[in-house]
């Protein structure tokens, strides 16, 4: 199975704190990687570096044979991969349409009209067809999550970052998300996910990476991370999440 | 006595005439001061520190003097600081106090207008950018496309109160004697000895001043698509 | 709308400037557009006055074009020595200046006057003691009056002396009873007089005289002007146009 993406000895601090300490993965095609960890354990630096939002500070990024060298080979990965913020992002000044289409027409320099059908055909299976003419602020935060998915998947990346997706949303529209991610992985889209809802990464993710202290800490197929940890610092965080889902 | 009574009609005339110039100068003011703003603006939150300090002291200085005496620097600058002929500056018809005045409130209003540029600049959300930057959008086109349309709507309260105060500004020209409307009210008023011309002065900027702000106004309105 | 409007300004701005006759020698007079009846606007907006009009003359029989040029009296001194206007030439007063300007002899006698309100009690310059007087800002009746001026006598007994920017506003400030008198020219008080509102101390202030200025080392052109005007007062010229403005009397005292 090629490798879609894959980071090697990713080192990362700001100031005196090292955040990164060492970070080694990669992806395979249409895998689904989910990455959970305790708040400050560097989950979300981890998703910026990936991203090409933070510079890191060693280490090698690559996106297939792609390596990240300088600003040149960082602009062609760019267009690799997606990103899916916690917060949307948006641009409220565009309609659902525009803030999907602007990229691939102004940035790819794609066919207009060829643009616009696809981001048709992404809003219908977003189950938003009839919000094409919408502004942002019109959309409950689940659709305007299924948006910015559409607005990531319109510049055909080769892989899909997700950070906390649902952590800005009601509980009850996590399951919007979820079904339009798990839609995405049938069809082999090669995914990372970084949340700390560990149902939800037991629920769409075939492999579950465990972070803390700027290390991954434990490694494996979701269901038996989940179900059988084998790291004390997983065991607690797990441990932790229930207790907290009791009360 | 050398002056039969000037008419209604005379003084509304001649201040029309002096209205237009008023005009004039609000709007090349406007057409030079908005984008000069914007790239003073850019100075002023550049990374490379000379230049950031240059345009600190550009508007601490255009903003902590006044603008009469701006005026009159540029206008008689050219004759003092290099012995230029002010005459021999005039572009056709126009006159270099006219040429002087518009780059007086050009200048100064560009200061304003920058200090605008920069809050709306810096209350832009981060988030903006990055979505812009995964997105590939290059610098320029996050500004162009993404950040500035919305730096527009945000600004505008502040670039009305401006524009309406630079519609009285406009009278400030009188100080290079240009014969913009106030100038000539209070021509008129002297050779007359009446209070008319200042009355119907005061009429004409309420009235401009009313349209500029009921065009704001409508823009604001325009923009209200999105929040 | 500014395509538009460049043209209208164009042709405003040929009033003052010298428009197409680049060729022609131009006579520059730089003049106080507040001040009448020397210089001022007409009904019509067109510039006229006592001084232009003889300036006027003045050019014509130099083969001139005269071009009229109103500025901002505080700026006077800049725009004379910038090479912008070619003399001073508004009622402009010599006393208390003879060393600043090349001036030409005097040409008119003017008085510094009182003028009070129609129904005031003030009728002599000591009735002036414990009252608001205004005058314009750097004139010589307001360095006169000054404690420290050659007036300071009657200056002193004040119990103000109010500083404003030109005659009309001292005037108006009169009319609105904001002062209780104005120390002004003899030529601007008469203009002011027909509207039947104020009347004028018998006895004037100082006795001042009008000069043209022009650039210190400007001997050439002043003499010119100087020896053009001597012409007009001889003929009868001169005459004529101070009757029209100084209701039919002649002001003149130049070559006589």
């Amino acid at each position: 199975m090629a490798n879609v993406f894959q980071v090697r000895n990713l080192k990362k601090s700001f100031g005196d704190k090292t955040v990164l300490k060492d970070i080694s993965l990669a992806v395979g095609k249409g895998e689904v990687v989910a990455v959970i960890g305790p708040s400050g354990s560097g989950k979300t630096t981890f998703l910026r570096c990936a991203t090409m939002l933070e510079d890191m500070d060693s280490g090698d990024l690559c996106f297939g044979d792609l390596c990240v060298v300088n600003s040149w080979t960082k602009a062609m990965a760019r267009i690799k991969c997606g990103l899916v913020f916690q917060n949307f992002n948006l641009f409220p000044h565009f309609s659902v349409l525009q803030n999907i289409t602007d990229a691939p027409i102004h940035v790819q320099k794609r066919d207009k009209n060829e643009v616009v059908e696809t981001a048709m055909k992404l809003l219908k299976k977003m189950g938003l067809e009839d919000r094409a003419d919408a502004y942002p602020c019109e959309l409950s935060g689940g659709q305007q999550q299924r948006v910015s998915i559409a607005r990531a998947l319109a510049m055909n990346p080769e892989i899909l970052f997700f950070d906390e997706p649902t952590s800005a949303l009601d509980p009850e529209l996590t399951n919007e998300i979820l079904k339009v991610i798990r839609s995405l992985a049938d069809e082999k889209m090669t995914m990372v996910i970084v949340t700390h809802e560990i149902d939800f990464a037991a629920a769409v993710a075939d492999r579950i990476i465990f972070m803390a202290d700027g290390y991954i800490v434990e490694e494996g197929p979701a269901r038996e991370l989940v179900a059988n940890p084998k790291n004390e610092r997983t065991r607690a965080f797990l441990a932790g999440l229930d207790k907290s889902s009791i009360f | 006595m050398f002056l039969a009574d000037i008419t209604l009609f005379q003084i509304v005339k001649q201040l029309s005439e002096g209205l237009l110039v008023s005009t004039e100068i609000f709007f090349l003011t406007l057409i030079f001061a908005l984008p000069l703003g914007l790239l003073i603006a850019f100075g002023r939150m550049s990374k490379f520190a000379p230049l950031r300090w240059l345009c600190i002291f550009y508007i601490s200085v255009l903003r902590g003097t006044p603008l009469m005496l701006q005026l009159l620097v540029w206008y008689f600058a050219p004759f003092y600081l290099f012995g230029i002929k002010l005459s021999s500056l005039a572009i056709g018809n126009i006159d270099y106090r006219f040429t002087a005045v518009i780059i007086g409130f050009a200048l100064n209003y560009a200061a304003y207008f920058a200090e605008i540029y920069r809050s709306g600049i810096e209350s832009m959300p981060k988030g903006q950018y990055e979505a812009a930057t995964v997105l590939g959008y290059t610098k320029t086109q996050t500004f162009f496309r993404i950040i500035m349309p919305q730096v527009v709507k945000r600004i505008l309260p502040p670039i009305t109160n401006e524009t309406i105060t630079l519609v009285k500004d406009t009278s400030l020209a009188f100080s290079l004697a240009v014969l913009e409307m106030f100038t000539i009210a209070k021509e008129i008023a002297s050779a007359q000895t009446t209070m008319m011309p200042f009355v119907i002065a005061g009429l004409f900027y309420y009235i401009f001043n009313f349209i500029v702000a009921a065009f704001m106004g409508w823009v604001e309105k325009k923009l209200n698509y999105y929040r | 709308m500014l395509k538009k409007l460049l043209p209208l300004f164009a042709a405003a701005l040929c009033l003052l400037t010298a428009c197409g006759g680049e060729k022609e020698k131009t006579f520059t007079v730089g003049f106080d557009a507040n001040f009448p009846p020397y210089g001022f606007k007409d009904n019509n907006g067109e510039y006229t006055g006592f001084d232009l009009e003889l300036a006027e003359e003045v050019a014509r029989r130099n083969g001139w074009k005269l071009v009229k040029k109103p500025i901002n009296w505080d700026a006077k001194d800049m725009e004379l020595s910038s090479g912008n206007i070619d003399c001073i030439w508004n009622g402009f007063t010599i006393n208390g200046r003879e060393d600043k300007y090349e001036w030409t002899k005097p040409y008119v006698d003017n008085s510094q006057v009182v003028v009070v309100l129609k129904d005031s009690s003030i009728n002599k310059h000591s009735d002036l003691a414990g009252k608001v007087v205004t005058v314009q800002t750097d004139t010589p009746i307001q360095k006169a009056l000054k404690p420290d001026g050659d007036l300071k006598a009657i200056g002193n007994t004040f119990k103000e002396l109010r500083t404003v920017a030109n005659y009309n506003q001292a005037v108006m400030e009169l009319e609105a009873g904001s002062c209780d008198a104005v120390a002004i020219d003899i030529g601007v008080a008469n203009s002011k007089m027909n509207s039947g509102k104020f009347r004028m101390l018998e006895e004037p202030l100082m006795k001042e005289q009008y000069g043209i200025g022009f650039l210190k080392g400007n001997t050439e052109l002043r003499d010119l002007v100087e020896k053009t005007l001597i012409e007009m007062v001889k003929d009868g010229t001169a005459a004529k146009i101070s009757a029209k403005y100084f209701k039919g009397e002649d002001v003149l005292i130049i070559g006589k």
